[in-house]
C-alpha cells in the first residue's frame, strides 16, 4: 500500500504537542522496523478500523512520559509514574490517535479508533502486520516513537477469520 | 422509555420559565431549577435528575464550573448547554468536561426535545451494554476454548473493578470500535500460551512466532464472537475488533484504564490460567 498516509501520525505529534505547551518538537527519522518491536518504558496501543486497519503504538521512556505528563498538567512536578501520570499518557495517546484520524480524513480516508491500552515495563510488541513503520519524534528533549502497523482494505481479510 | 427528569439551570428567571415550559410541553418532567452554582448543586443532590440544562454565563461560576461541581455528586449525570453564546471556544471547553450537547438560545422546542431524547437513549444503550458485555465475553471464551481444546474452562475471580495489573508474561491487546470504544486484553503465562499452541499445532519444538500467531488468532476469534453476540442484541452497537497486538516480556504492568466500565475474569484451563479483561468507554467513537 501507499505509505504516504502514515505521515498523518507524526504530523499529529507535531500538531498536538505545542497545544500542550511543548513547543520543541521534531521528527528525527522514519524507518521500517519489521513486525516485532523491542520497547522499554511505556507503550500505549490504540486500535484502528475503517479504510485502514491495524494499530498505532506510542512508546516512550518512563522519564520521557513523566516529562510530557508534567507539561500536560501545567508544569506540575511529576515524580512517580503514578495513576495521574498514566491517565495523562492515555489521554495523550487518545488525542494523538484522534488527531491522526483527522489528518487521514483530510486525505480521504475514514477510520475510527479504540480506547488506548497502556503497558509499562520491558517487553516485545508483536504487531498485527509485517513491516511496521516507525517515526522517531523528539518531544521537549525526550524521545517518542510512533509505530504504525496498518493495512489498507485489510478489514475484509480480517473479518473472514472472525467468521 | 422512562420519564426523564430535568433540572434547568439559568440565572435568568425568564429563561428558566421559557425552557421549563418547552420541556414540559415536550413531555419531560421538569423537577426543579437553579440560578447559580450553589443552587444547582443543591437541586441535583435533592432531586436526582437524569439531565440538567445548563446556561453558560452566570454570575459567580460559568456552566463548565457548575457542571464539574454537580458531577462530583452525580458522576454520570447528563448535561446539555443551553446558551446564547455558542462559539468554538465554548464548545471545546464543554467537550473537555463531557457535556452531552449544546443548544443555542432562543431555544427551539423540536431541537431541544430531539437532543435530550438522543442523549438519554445513548445512556440507556450504555447501561444495557454494561449489563451484558461481561457475560458475552465469558460465554464466547467458554465456547471458543471448548471448540479448540475440548474442555470447559472454570471461571474464577470475576471482578468489575478498574485496577492496575501485572502481566503473567504474555498479553494480547485488541481494540473494540463501534457505538462505544473499548478494548479486550487476554493475559497468560508464556508457558500457558506455549501449551495451548502445542496442543493445536501438535509439535514439540514451536517457533515463538507460531505461538504468537496462534494465541493472537484465538483472541481475535473470542473478541469477534463476543462482539457479534452483543451486536445481535442491538444492531446500534456495531462493534468490530481491530487486529491483535501481542505483548510479551519479563516485567509488564498493565495500567489502570480510563474506561467507564471494566470487567475481568480468570478462566482456569488445563494449560494454565487465562485472564481476560474487557472495558468500554462511555464516549462514542464517532463523535
Amino acid at each position: 500500500m501507499s505509505r504516504e498516509y502514515f505521515s498523518a501520525f507524526p504530523n499529529a505529534v507535531l500538531n498536538i504537542m505545542p497545544q500542550l505547551g511543548i513547543v520543541e518538537v521534531a521528527q528525527e527519522a522514519s524507518k521500517a522496523c519489521g513486525k516485532n518491536i523491542e520497547a522499554s518504558g511505556v507503550a500505549c496501543i490504540v486500535g484502528i478500523l475503517g479504510d485502514l486497519t491495524g494499530n498505532v503504538i506510542f512508546s516512550m521512556s518512563e522519564e520521557g512520559a513523566k516529562g510530557i505528563a508534567s507539561a500536560m498538567m501545567g508544569g506540575m512536578e511529576v515524580l512517580e509514574f503514578d495513576e495521574l501520570t498514566q491517565s495523562a499518557i492515555s489521554e495523550l495517546s487518545n488525542m494523538l490517535a484522534a488527531n491522526s484520524c483527522i489528518g487521514l480524513s483530510e486525505m480521504g480516508l475514514n477510520v475510527d479508533i479504540s480506547t488506548p491500552t497502556l503497558m509499562q515495563g520491558v517487553f516485545t510488541l508483536s504487531c498485527s502486520y509485517e513491516n511496521c513503520a516507525c517515526f522517531e519524534m523528539q518531544v521537549g528533549g525526550s524521545r517518542l516513537d510512533v509505530y504504525v502497523s496498518l493495512e489498507q482494505g485489510a478489514q475484509d481479510k480480517h473479518f473472514s477469520s472472525v467468521g | 422509555m422512562k420519564e426523564i427528569k430535568v433540572v434547568v439551570v439559568d440565572d435568568s428567571p425568564f429563561s428558566v420559565g421559557m425552557i421549563s415550559s418547552i420541556l414540559s410541553e415536550k413531555g419531560f418532567r421538569v423537577v426543579g431549577s437553579a440560578n447559580c452554582l450553589q443552587e444547582a448543586v443543591e437541586a441535583v443532590a435533592e432531586l436526582k435528575p437524569d439531565l440538567v440544562t445548563m446556561d453558560m454565563i452566570m454570575p459567580g461560576a460559568d456552566g463548565i464550573e457548575c457542571t464539574e461541581a454537580i458531577r462530583v455528586l452525580h458522576p454520570n449525570i447528563k448535561v446539555i448547554i443551553v446558551s446564547s453564546m455558542m462559539d468554538d471556544e465554548i464548545v471545546q471547553k464543554a467537550k473537555k468536561v463531557g457535556i452531552s450537547g449544546y443548544i443555542q438560545k432562543p431555544v427551539d422546542a423540536e431541537e431541544i426535545a430531539l437532543l435530550i431524547n438522543r442523549v438519554m437513549a445513548n445512556e440507556e444503550l450504555f447501561i444495557e451494554l454494561d449489563g451484558l458485555y461481561s457475560d458475552a465475553f465469558k460465554e464466547s471464551m467458554s465456547i471458543i476454548l471448548n471448540k479448540f481444546f475440548k474442555e470447559e474452562p472454570r471461571f474464577t475471580d470475576q471482578l468489575k473493578v478498574n485496577d492496575e495489573n501485572t502481566s503473567r508474561g504474555f498479553s494480547v491487546v485488541m481494540g473494540i470500535i463501534g457505538k462505544y470504544g473499548g478494548r479486550m486484553l487476554l493475559d497468560m503465562s508464556v508457558e500457558t500460551a506455549r501449551n495451548m499452541a502445542r496442543y493445536l499445532i501438535k509439535e514439540e519444538a514451536l517457533n515463538f512466532d507460531v505461538i504468537v500467531n496462534v494465541i493472537a488468532e484465538i483472541s481475535n476469534i473470542i473478541a469477534g464472537n463476543a462482539c457479534s453476540m452483543i451486536n445481535r442484541t442491538n444492531s446500534l452497537y456495531g462493534f468490530r475488533v481491530s487486529p491483535p497486538t501481542v505483548v510479551y516480556g519479563e516485567v509488564i504492568k498493565i495500567s489502570k484504564t480510563q474506561l467507564s466500565t471494566v470487567s475481568s475474569v480468570i478462566a482456569e484451563t488445563s494449560f494454565g490460567d487465562v485472564y481476560i479483561n474487557i472495558g468500554f468507554s462511555r464516549s462514542a467513537c464517532h463523535e
